[in-house]
């Protein structure tokens, strides 16, 4: 009964679990681009690794975001491809609560402790999201959103009091130490184990988990794009010819 | 036995389109278009089309299942477009590609768009004979193919040099003032002005570039013409003749596609000439094809509109053309390529 989980957020990572949330295989690529080249062949060696055929897979699990556009939409539209080629269910989950349950665990987190979590939001901002940890660590993985998710400069969440009395993990800390200082041993990337069983946790108290993508940005609409590739190269070795 | 179930995905601009062909038969064709979201900004925005395409993808392939009346589960292969086009669109439909190609454990096939505006000819009026000539006119490209075969043997013999044909009325819409897309309100007002108005410049035609250019084209000058002539008339407190105008420019833009287009056929003895894409609705360019194509003994194929503009039956048309020529799949880690060159049929 296994599911497959992918994220897309910052790194592509893929994993598959057993209904149990035992892990059976975890793939990682550290790479900003060519998340759309990366994550297919990553999925298809973890089934390939693991004997595992694909009409096995009784759901898939994926990182909502927040983060940046493109990567994101790939482990989006891939996931609901896949789910509706398989016919099971795709789960969405918030990249930042995996971030903040993966905390609670490494960094044995009290009940009631307040994390926040940052990520890397490019432009000279971060995404952000602050949480409780709600259940009796290690295990239960229950952490509660209490503010965000949102998009700002690591300033501006300072100013806004939302790291006063948390702990502060995630990449977009270590970028800006001065404004959020960052704990030690804090988890960076969500990890797609986590973010399984964060799914399968939710699914069994009967949450909906839509897919839709955490952009927390509007779109760009500084000027149209040029229209789609003019001139081809043959076309343009010729004129230069 | 029935030939194989393919299943085209089109991503390249704004238009999402999911088809179903079996062989060389269309059974259902689906589209979702992000148009309307661009207009008031003049031209495509990525971000805005990529947004459109991750929501419209997966409910795009259920009508198009729906339509043809088939399971997922029949189909036999993916084809899907892997450039030229917008890299963040072009990401989501190679992406949901490989994740059905995963899913149902079928082969994948990445095609080349501007073939595909070719190749669905093949669904409407039938197999290609022996060789066709291919003029693939829209807002992102103007080329023309020659076509001995649709997968393995497709030789580019000249494209722009700088605007695509749409992308040219576009411009001179706005020029004129026209809402964009422009290329259609100047077809319209062209219908109603003399197109021997204003001789303006037919782009590459001289003799001195027919060495290297004879079957390349280039707008840009016509366009730069057509901007000149109205601002002088306009600083000198003349009214515009916007009819004539559009008439005379729509005039110099299909002689000059079809006149180096019938000389590619006559030169390498080609009798049958497609035309294809989005620009492939423009009036004075069918008409003007009509009659040479005639007076040259071409016959002379134009899909109806639908499947001139983007869609994905002209992808799974393509898919399925290589598939039935044995044509080996494409991997999962297939890069989609904003620029791909057009003689790379497949990935
Ligand atoms: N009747 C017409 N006359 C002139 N141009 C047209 C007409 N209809 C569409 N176009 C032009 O064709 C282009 C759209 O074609 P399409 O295949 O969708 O282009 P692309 O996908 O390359 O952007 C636009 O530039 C539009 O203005
Ligand atoms: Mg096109």
């Amino acid at each position: 009964m296994p599911v497959l989980a992918l994220d897309t957020s910052a790194a592509v990572s893929v994993a598959l679990i057993d209904a149990e949330g035992r892990t059976l295989a975890t793939r990682v690529v550290h790479e900003e681009r060519r998340h759309a080249e990366q994550l297919a062949p990553m999925i298809a060696d973890v089934l390939a690794a693991t004997g595992t055929d694909r009409t096995a897979l009784t759901g898939i699990v994926v990182g909502t975001g927040p983060a940046p556009f493109t990567g994101l939409r790939v482990g989006l539209v891939s996931a609901r491809a896949l789910g509706l080629a398989l016919d099971i269910p795709v789960h969405g989950v918030c990249g930042l609560d995996a971030i903040a349950a993966q905390a609670a665990i490494d960094l044995s987190l009290a009940a009631g402790t307040e994390v926040l979590v940052v990520t890397d939001a490019r432009r000279r901002e971060v995404y952000w999201a602050r949480y409780r940890v709600a259940g009796a660590a290690p295990q239960s993985l229950r952490v509660e959103l209490v503010a965000g998710p949102g998009v700002a400069s690591a300033a501006q969440v300072a100013a806004d009091g939302h790291a006063d009395g948390a702990i502060v993990v995630g990449p977009g800390a270590s970028l800006y130490p001065e404004q959020l200082p960052p704990v030690d041993g804090a988890p960076t990337d969500p990890d797609p184990v986590v973010l399984a069983r964060l799914a399968l946790a939710r699914v069994a108290l009967g949450e909906d988990l839509p897919t839709e993508p955490l952009y927390l940005r509007r779109p760009d609409v500084v000027a149209p794009a040029p229209r789609k590739h003019v001139v081809t190269p043959a076309a343009r070795k010729r004129a230069l010819a | 036995m029935s030939a194989p179930l393919v299943l085209g995905i089109e991503t390249s601009c704004d238009e999402t389109g999911v088809a179903l062909v079996r062989g060389k038969d269309l059974l259902f064709d689906a589209v979702a278009s992000s148009m309307d979201e661009h207009a008031r900004f003049g031209g495509i925005i990525p971000e805005i089309a990529s947004r459109a395409h991750l929501e419209a993808m997966v409910p795009t392939i259920r009508r198009a299942l729906e339509g043809a009346d088939v399971d997922l589960g029949q189909v036999d292969a993916i084809a899907v477009t892997a450039g030229p086009g917008l890299v963040g669109p072009l990401t989501i439909g190679a992406a949901a590609a490989k994740a059905l190609s995963i899913g149902l454990g079928v082969p994948l096939y990445g095609v080349n768009h501007v073939i595909g505006h070719a190749a669905v000819d093949e669904l409407v009026h039938g197999s290609f004979p022996d060789q066709v000539m291919a003029l693939v006119v829209s807002g992102g490209h103007s080329s023309l193919l020659l076509v001995d075969d649709i997968v393995t043997g497709v030789t580019e013999l000249g494209s722009t040099l700088d605007d695509a044909a749409g992308e040219a009325f576009d411009k001179v819409g706005r020029l004129l003032g026209l809402p964009y897309p422009g290329g259609p309100h100047i077809d319209r007002l062209a219908r109603e002005g003399d197109p021997t108005a204003i001789r303006f410049p037919r782009g590459l035609t001289a003799a001195k570039d027919q060495a290297e250019h004879a079957y390349d084209f280039s707008f840009s000058g016509l366009k730069t013409a057509v901007a000149r002539w109205v601002e002088t008339r306009t600083d000198a407190g003349q009214e515009i003749p916007v009819a004539d105008v559009a008439a005379s420019f729509a005039a110099a833009v299909a002689d000059v596609l079809t006149a180096k287009t019938i000389a590619a056929c006559r030169r390498h003895g080609v009798s049958t000439l497609v035309i294809g894409g989005g620009f492939s609705a423009n009036s004075q360019l069918r008409d003007l094809a009509a009659v040479r194509c005639a007076e040259a003994g071409i016959e002379l194929r134009i899909p109806p509109i639908r499947f001139c503009t983007d869609n994905g039956a002209m992808i799974a048309a393509l898919g399925s053309a290589a598939l039935s020529r044995g044509v080996a799949p494409s991997r999962l880690d297939l890069p989609v390529d904003s620029s791909m060159p057009l003689i790379r049929v497949t990935v």
